[in-house]
């Protein structure tokens, strides 16, 4: 679409990177209106990085790692930057790593938010972050064999499964307290998590002095799945089932990835369907958390009563898309079904009497003696924590901050209005159970908008054709904030390579920051105040923390790393 | 002084109806929070079947675990029954009078609180040593509470007997009504933190700690334990009831008279659980470290009863 009107919202951050860093951009180029990416010269990718994020205001969203030694001899390394500034835009920087040299200076000194992003390309693509002072595996296990890099082309096929190495575990939890302290471990199975996450509480009497934990025990491998064996439509509904809550939101963000890439231009309706279907999904999941919050606290009356209401969103949904999760909706280009009038009609009920209801159990949980002295000035998120770790959705609106995918970067059917951004400022357990609340008034309010004013026509359009080694970003805003895939079309209809990236994975490192202070009988609450979806996380592997204020390697030394590339400070 | 004959079968008979009631009084307790939850739930009788299943099932001990861990359950038991044979619950003089004082009913307790805390420290678990420190806790701060009340109760019938201060409240015959109805109040209050409920069961919050000290608990052990925690529900309920509302319970110790007094007290248990059902269905479990601000509450109403006692209002 960027043929007729070459916008290009951004340049200025293109030309900003220019001066700033003179001869490292070697190359930009457009994949819409408001995505650029720009490769650097490989020891500049951390200054560049830097400059975006913190002088023009980005904000980490992903980073994919792509083994492009069959198109060009190199490793790709795209680092994605949402941009909060005056021109709201993605920016990727793009660097490129030599395959006899699997190395490449670490983001993360500099921003710390690239933390999980670099651990995880080191294990999946065997390419060393040097300055990266978590040695740490992330996502493949303990037992996993050295030097087996699963993502990599020419590494392993997806059924192959390597014998495991080792029966101890291994896996070193990181302890900062200065005191003596007990471990409390929660997990990898415990009571008040559905799945499988250990987190170790370091705990003085009841006071949490540190906490640690690791994820992907259940790692699916689904990018290796979706590269290997599986053509362009069918990766929508394996989308779909990256989470067994926000799952349409994935596909959404999938097929908006090719279509972006293609500059498929789907139909308004079809747009405006995809629009509802994910508030649809917002409110029953933005409903299930309320009952969780409840639930943690000790209230279960109020974690019955929301998960009775929530039902009656499970069969909205299971109207509007013939399954009770909104799966299987969505093709590249499209949806499947239709809207049809008295399904407008049922659905325009069906709100009327939810807002009530949800109302009223609102008030009767924020009335209940006790759960203002659970939630209030629990589970802090410092503001400034929250700026250098990119968390997003609800834990970053629950910290002061106004980002919501919907209205930054607008997709589908948010294209027209303008979507309301909740804030709250408390940066606790409370304001984030109080942007949930919000936006569930507020997707109702969205869902009727839409309903109301659909704009008739074709849901779905199949006029493209597919061009090899086109790749471009697409994003939602989940119920637990954005999720954002890289996808990276093949010549054998295939992808290249996936990139998806959860809105959980993104919450993950600040949580540490989130249970120090507070006491063991807070933690499951504050766990559950990121809503954390672990399975969508571990879509591919790995864990970490210790960032912020941690930095093992010195920047001088990285810094020369970075102009000499000789006698890595690592080795 | 032996009790006799009477006496003991009195004593035989009121333990072996409350443990035979206990599951009831959980299993009531479980089909309240049902109601409140507007589900369907388990069936009055299910912690009956529960019982039975566990007590079929295999033990399982911690391998940390000593022999406190293993003997804990039995041990917390025997003391229950033993408060069972000596509180006024049927009746309004205590079944065997020497086990009727209320200063060893206090302590009784206490001591069934502490094999209950060591067996969570023992058991080697950091979820149960965290449920036991508060165990721990919980009871440091209601037992200001509980013999503040009581000795006002005391004072006022001017005997720790538990038979006199009953006696003394079912004829009227205090110097002090305000004073017998604070203390009543603040002692329903250290009940209600003994029953183990929402907001206050801090011990075995399920979700903060797994259950505290019945974490390890499998088996025989663990079906004892609830049973053992379910009768304790009722003793310190009819404990209340015996002292400060004994209306209804029999003077005397004739058949008709017991039974008659155990149905009071059935009709009057119903009530106060139906009461606190609701009450711990509408709240969130309380913040431990914001405890000390309710019991705080607790001993304030106490001190008042005992200023009204002195005043003899």
């Amino acid at each position: 679409m960027n043929a007729h009107t070459p916008l290009r919202i951004g340049s200025s951050y293109v030309a900003a990177l220019r001066a700033k860093l003179p001869h490292a951009v070697l190359e930009e180029r457009w994949q819409t209106d408001r995505q650029a990416t720009i490769t650097v010269k490989l020891e500049a990718l951390p200054e560049a990085v830097r400059t975006l994020y913190y002088v023009h205001d980005g904000w980490f969203s992903t980073m994919a790692g792509n083994d492009e030694r069959g198109l060009n001899g190199t490793y790709g390394l795209y680092y994605v930057l949402s941009m909060g500034g005056a021109e709201k835009c993605h920016m990727v920087i793009h660097a490129q790593v030599p395959e006899d040299k699997p190395e490449f200076p670490a983001v993360t000194p500099l921003v710390p938010a690239a933390v999980w992003y670099e651990r995880e390309v080191r294990d999946m693509f065997g390419l060393e972050p040097v300055g990266l002072p978590d040695a740490r595996r992330l996502v493949l296990p303990d037992d996993w064999p050295d030097g087996l890099y699963p993502l990599r082309k020419d590494s392993m096929d997806y059924r192959f499964r390597p014998a495991p190495t080792t029966d101890a575990e291994n896996y070193p939890f990181i302890n900062d307290a200065k005191q003596e302290t007990t471990v409390v471990p929660l997990g990898p199975l415990h009571v008040t998590s559905d799945e499988p996450g250990h987190f170790r509480l370091f705990v003085d009497g009841e006071d949490i002095i540190d906490a640690d934990y690791r994820m992907f025990y259940v790692h699916r491998g689904m990018e290796k799945l979706a590269e290997t064996r599986m053509g362009y439509h069918d990766v929508t509904f394996l989308a779909d089932r990256v989470c067994g809550i926000c799952g349409y939101a994935h596909s959404v963000a999938y097929a908006n990835s090719v279509e972006n890439a293609l500059g498929i231009v789907v139909p308004e309706r079809g747009q405006a369907i995809r629009s509802i279907l994910l508030e649809t999904e917002r409110l029953h999941s933005h409903l299930l958390n309320l009952g969780l919050a409840c639930h943690f606290v000790g209230f279960d009356s109020g974690f019955m009563q929301f998960f009775r209401v929530r039902e009656k969103t499970m069969m909205l949904a299971e109207m509007l898309t013939g399954h009770r999760k909104t799966y299987s909706m969505n093709l590249i280009g499209g949806v499947r079904r239709d809207i049809l009038a008295e399904q407008k009609l049922t659905t325009l009920k069906t709100l009327g009497e939810l807002r009530c209801e949800v109302r009223r159990l609102v008030d009767i949980l924020l009335s209940t003696p006790n759960i203002g002295g659970r939630v209030t000035n629990v589970g802090r998120l410092d503001p400034k924590v929250a700026r250098d770790h990119s968390p997003v959705g609800p834990v970053l609106r629950g910290s002061g901050f106004r980002r919501d995918t919907r209205a930054d970067h607008p997709f589908a059917g948010y294209l027209s209005g303008a979507t309301p951004i909740n804030v709250q400022t408390g940066c606790d357990v409370l304001s984030r159970t109080l942007v949930r609340v919000s936006e569930v008034f507020d997707s109702m309010a969205i869902i009727e908008n839409l309903l109301n004013d659909t704009p008739a026509g074709p849901i779905l359009t199949e006029d493209f054709t597919y061009t090899p080694y086109k790749f471009a970003l697409g994003f939602t805003e989940a119920p637990r904030g954005e999720d954002i895939h890289w996808s990276m079309l093949g010549d054998n209809q295939k992808l290249y390579r996936w990139r998806c990236r959860a809105s959980t994975y993104n919450n993950w490192p600040v949580l540490r920051h989130m249970l120090r202070g507070n006491t063991v009988s807070d933690a499951p609450l504050i766990v559950a105040s990121i809503d954390p979806c672990y399975s969508c996380t571990d879509r591919v592997t790995v864990v970490d923390v210790k960032k912020s204020t941690t930095k093992t390697v010195a920047y001088k030394e990285m810094e020369r790393y970075c102009r000499e590339r000789t006698s890595s400070p690592l080795k | 002084m032996l009790p006799d004959l009477p006496h003991l079968a009195l004593a035989g008979f009121q333990a072996t109806a409350l443990l035979a009631a206990a599951p009831l009084v959980s299993g009531f307790a479980r089909v309240m929070r049902a109601k409140m939850h507007n589900r369907q739930g388990p069936g009055l009788l299910q912690d009956y079947r529960d019982i039975v299943k566990l007590m079929q099932r295999q033990e399982v001990w911690p391998p940390d675990s000593g022999w406190v861990f293993k003997a804990m359950p039995m041990l917390v038991m025997a003391v229950l029954l033993v408060i069972a044979t000596g509180t006024p619950i049927f009746t309004l003089a205590p079944p065997i009078h020497v086990m009727g004082d209320l200063v060893l009913s206090i302590y009784l307790y206490a001591l069934a609180r502490f094999f209950l805390s060591l067996s969570g420290i023992d058991s080697g678990s950091s979820f149960a040593g965290i449920g036991a420190s508060r165990e721990l806790t919980v009871g440091v701060l209601v037992e200001p509470t509980m013999l503040l009340s009581l000795f006002v109760a005391a004072l006022l019938a001017g005997s720790t007997d538990e038979g006199a201060i009953a006696t003394a409240i079912a004829n009227g015959h205090m110097q002090s009504a305000g004073a017998a109805v604070l203390a009543g109040l603040a002692f329903a209050f250290g009940v209600y933190v003994e029953l183990g409920k929402l907001p206050y069961d801090m011990a075995e919050a399920e979700q903060e700690l797994q259950e505290g000290p019945l974490t390890e608990y499998s088996g025989p052990s663990l079906a004892l334990l609830k049973w053992a925690l379910a009768l304790k529900q009722t003793l310190v309920v009819g404990w209340f009831v015996g002292l400060f509302l004994p209306f209804g319970a029999s003077a005397d110790l004739s058949i008709d008279g017991v039974f008659n007094g155990a149905l009071a007290f059935a009709l009057k248990a119903l009530v106060i659980f139906a009461i606190v059902g609701v009450l711990s269905n509408a709240v969130a479990r309380v913040r431990f470290r914001f405890t000390p601000r309710h019991s705080w509450a607790g001993v304030g109403v106490a001190s008042l009863a005992f200023v009204f006692y002195l005043v003899g209002v």
